[in-house]
């Protein structure tokens, strides 16, 4: 590492953390809505978000004000300039992140006296929370990325340790894309062909830059097992705590903590992508994109098919897979749960895996084009 | 956030559509509160369940102990279909500092349908029945309007300045300045980005007034109906294909129906009939009494099996006509004078809890099950509410409430008196009629009283209350 950040690692640290800190919560929101369904202000879970918005906006608005004001001139040289103040990218974006949570409470606050409480993840507000949660965990991803580009290439053992930062924070923000793609996540949808259209257009766009932009080898790899770390967490704590539904009608009588669903198996085509770019090095646009998204395609297609597969069978009824557990207190029992949905509505067909491959194709070259860009970025 | 069952949601929404009610439905018009004269148990008590305008949302509840004192009283929504054993576990209501035996509490209410509310005092026990229903969209407050297009303002600016500047810097060496070109290219992305983000805002606009049209759509509505009289025949068609989804009207007072009809614009003439259903449930028809012609306001009170109150409003022209025998020996009408009744008169203010009290010169004998009946309207049509000695909730939707869950039903105080009282709260100021109906002797007795009603913050007493 250059000594020209000496700045980063603690507030790297606290904004990683922070990037974290909004998943966990925003997993354990969704659970104590599913569960308990009554909340407030002040629940474990809300204090979780916060505390990612407020270390974010802290660690930010500190790294602004400590290199306009009192930098040393490594500091200031590697700062962004913002209304005539100074800050490492990833502090701006952090900052705008934060800002951006704080608009969407009372945004949020009288959409629910207006519309009643919502009961759906994707709502005007909530996008705009979503937006801002996210610019914080691209802000981290950021503020990790600029000290790795600017050291030197070769074995600096900081490179390592800067990448890993990276890949943890892009696992974060993967975590996040899966959360709100939650409603269409469920091993019920995986046989149709919306949930392929929607996992190409958006899951590649962020392993492709990832695998691009970072200096390890197995990047995007390294991303999607931190996903499904951070969520495989989740899947395996929540069920250890009692809860009950404080709201009615209860149609599913919960006695604990609902998880969420097991993690989508990301990791596979993700080594695919790994691999292709290793060879591919650094250079390719459209036909590179091709093939990449042909291989997110091909992978994710057959693991996540046959996995949906195991998911709905009795196999997986248990703590380790959670299947047939990702019910609310709303979700009466049924054959729905055991079932494949919108098998008429929505078959996957060959023309659906086409669409699919022609947005995985879009979403890889916007990847390419992003990670391009991250690898350049140095402040 | 929370529930995300895409397929369950579907199902239960499937499930309201074809067993119980497919838009929302509620009793009375422009009177949402409920009011509940009875007893938990030894405990005499009202409830006042004020519901909310949007669903999910917090219903206020007020209970007061008439007699004595308990150290506990909770509340607990029960929905219909879920019965007691899908409610959650029951709230306790907070004593009202400095209001001895007035307790308050808020419930959720998730689902729009028919619910109960189970007020348990000591071992005793009530249910309040209420439906919930949107009601009302919501506009935004000007100041909070400002505030939120100023951040968002803010936002818009600060994300296209952020884009210019990682455009402009972040690819630069420590120290190193932008040229001319990585200005230049800087300027040309900001103007992107602002376009970009430009057309996703313009995006978000159109999905908000997609959602605005989604909820001004379940709004409530109740069932279009349409009224007509040929020969002397008053005829109410239900005109509207949710009927055919929604379940079976039951009897409420032992009429599947209790038409009230009001001529307009004088409130001078007002007739209380039961019109029996032809064949199905979609058309009921009834024999009209010597009213004046003119234009009638239609008021028709009907409960669905699953505890769903609601009232069917319809404008119809009556032509003078011979009347014939009446439909239901229970049809009463009424054409002016206080029927012998003297309004024991207290200041009327608009949102506060007042008991409507009348007197008879003669002892009073139940009319259809209840010691009396009255009807509010206003000159405008846009309140009408039913109420009894009971309260304002459907006696038909209590009873559905007791089968379903199995409670005793409840002890009715029909004693013989000559006094007769409402609880109520006119819900706003200005004038109204209230028609009252009480029987005596086997004959029912309909007087009709002008009522002007203050103001919230008008400065009288308190309404006394029992």
């Amino acid at each position: 590492m250059e000594s020209t950040a000496p700045a980063a690692p603690p507030t790297a640290l606290a904004m990683l953390a922070g990037s974290t800190s909004i998943v966990v919560g925003i997993l354990w929101d969704i659970s104590w809505h599913m569960t308990i369904g009554r909340d407030s202000f002040w629940t474990p879970a809300h204090m979780a978000i916060y505390l990612g918005g407020v270390l974010a906006g802290i660690c930010g608005g500190w790294l602004a004000l400590k290199t306009t004001f009192a930098g040393t001139s490594g500091e200031r040289d590697v700062a962004v300039r913002f209304w005539g103040f100074r800050a490492p990218l990833g502090a701006w974006v952090a900052i705008w992140g934060a800002l951006a949570m704080l608009t969407s409470a009372p945004f949020d606050d009288w959409w629910h006296n207006a519309y009643g409480l919502d009961v759906e993840i994707l709502s005007p507000p909530h996008t705009v929370l979503a937006a801002g949660m996210i610019a914080i965990q691209l802000g981290a991803m950021l503020l990790v990325l600029a000290p790795q580009n600017r050291a030197a290439e070769g074995t600096d053992r900081s490179v390592r340790r800067w990448g890993i930062a990276f890949v943890y924070a892009a696992g974060a923000v993967l975590s996040m894309l899966a959360i709100l793609l939650t409603e269409y996540n469920y091993p019920n949808a995986q046989h149709a062909a919306f949930f392929y259209k929607v996992s190409c257009a958006v899951y590649p766009v962020l392993l492709v830059a990832v695998a691009r932009a970072s200096r390890l080898r197995w990047a995007a790899t390294l991303t999607a097992a931190f996903y499904m770390v951070i969520t495989l967490a989740m899947v395996w704590i929540l069920p250890l705590f009692a809860a009950r539904p404080m709201l009615g009608p209860i149609d599913n009588p919960v006695d604990h903590m609902v998880p969420p669903g097991f993690p989508l198996l990301l990791i596979v085509p993700a080594l695919a992508v790994d691999w292709i770019l290793q060879r591919q090095g650094k250079q390719g646009g459209w036909r590179l994109a091709v093939g990449l998204a042909a291989a997110f395609l091909a992978l994710f297609f057959v693991t996540q098919w046959l996995f949906a597969d195991f998911l709905l069978s009795p196999a997986s009824r248990n703590r380790l897979f959670a299947g047939d557990m990702q019910w609310s207190y709303g979700d009466g029992p049924g054959d729905y749960r055991y079932q494949f949905w919108n098998q008429d509505e929505d078959p996957l067909t060959p023309a659906g895996l086409g669409t699919a491959l022609l947005l995985g194709i879009l979403a890889t070259r916007v990847g390419l084009w992003w990670g391009a860009w991250m690898s350049k970025v140095r402040r | 956030m929370g529930g995300v069952d895409v397929e369950g949601a579907a199902l239960r929404r499937l499930f309201v559509l074809l067993f119980l009610l497919p838009a929302a439905v509620q009793a009375h018009v422009g009177s949402p509160n409920v009011f509940f004269d009875g007893a938990a148990g030894p405990y005499p008590i009202r409830v006042i369940v004020r519901p909310p305008e949007v669903v999910p949302g917090v219903a206020e509840i007020t209970i007061r102990l008439k007699e004595g004192t308990a150290d506990r009283v909770t509340v607990q929504p029960v929905f219909y279909r879920t019965g007691i054993e899908g409610a959650p576990p029951p709230d306790a209501a907070s004593p009202v500092p400095g209001d001895p035996g007035l307790f308050a509490a808020q419930l959720w209410l998730m689902t729009q349908g028919s619910y109960t509310v189970r007020v348990q005092v000591g071992e005793g026990v009530a249910l309040v029945p209420v439906v919930t229903a949107p009601t009302r969209l919501k506009g935004m407050q000007r100041g909070l309007g400002i505030v939120l297009a100023a951040l968002g303002l803010f936002l818009f600016a600060g994300a296209v300045t952020l884009v210019g500047a990682a455009v402009r810097e972040s690819g630069l060496a420590p120290g190193e300045v932008p040229d001319a070109r990585r200005l230049l290219r800087a300027r040309v992305v900001t103007a992107l980005a602002g376009v970009l983000l430009a057309l996703v805002l313009i995006g978000g606009k159109h999905w908000w007034d997609n959602v605005e049209a989604e909820e001004r759509e379940r709004l409530y509505r109740p069932f279009a109906v349409e009224a007509s009289v040929r020969e002397g025949v008053l005829a109410l068609d239900i005109d509207d294909p949710r009927r055919q989804e929604s379940s079976p009207f039951i009897p409420d007072h032992g009429k599947l129906m209790h038409l009230f009809l009001v001529r307009e614009p004088g409130l001078d003439a007002f007739a209380h009939l039961h019109p029996v259903p032809q064949g199905s449930q979609e058309r009921f028809e009834a024999a009209l009494p010597p009213l004046p012609a003119g234009r009638y306001r239609v008021y028709g009170d009907v409960v669905h099996e699953s505890g769903f109150p609601q009232t069917l409003t319809d404008v119809v022209d009556i032509p003078a006509f011979v009347a014939g025998p009446a439909t239901d020996p229970d049809d009463s009408w009424h054409l002016g004078g206080d029927g012998g009744l003297t309004w024991l008169k207290t200041p009327l203010v608009a949102g506060r809890e007042v008991d409507l009290r009348f007197q008879a010169k003669v002892p009073l004998e139940p009319y259809m099950g209840m010691m009396g009946h009255a009807v509010i309207t206003r000159p405008d049509g846009e309140v009408f509410v039913h109420l009894h000695p009971v309260g304002s909730f459907s006696m038909a939707s209590q009873q559905a409430f007791e089968r379903r869950m199995g409670v005793a039903p409840a002890h009715l105080h029909n004693h013989p008196a000559s006094v007769v009282s409402f609880p109520y709260e006119l819900p706003r100021p200005g004038r109204y009629r209230i028609w009252v109906q009480v029987k005596s002797g086997g004959k029912v007795l309909t007087g009709a009283f002008d009522a002007d009603v203050l103001p919230f913050d008008a400065d009288v007493l308190p309404a006394s209350s029992p």
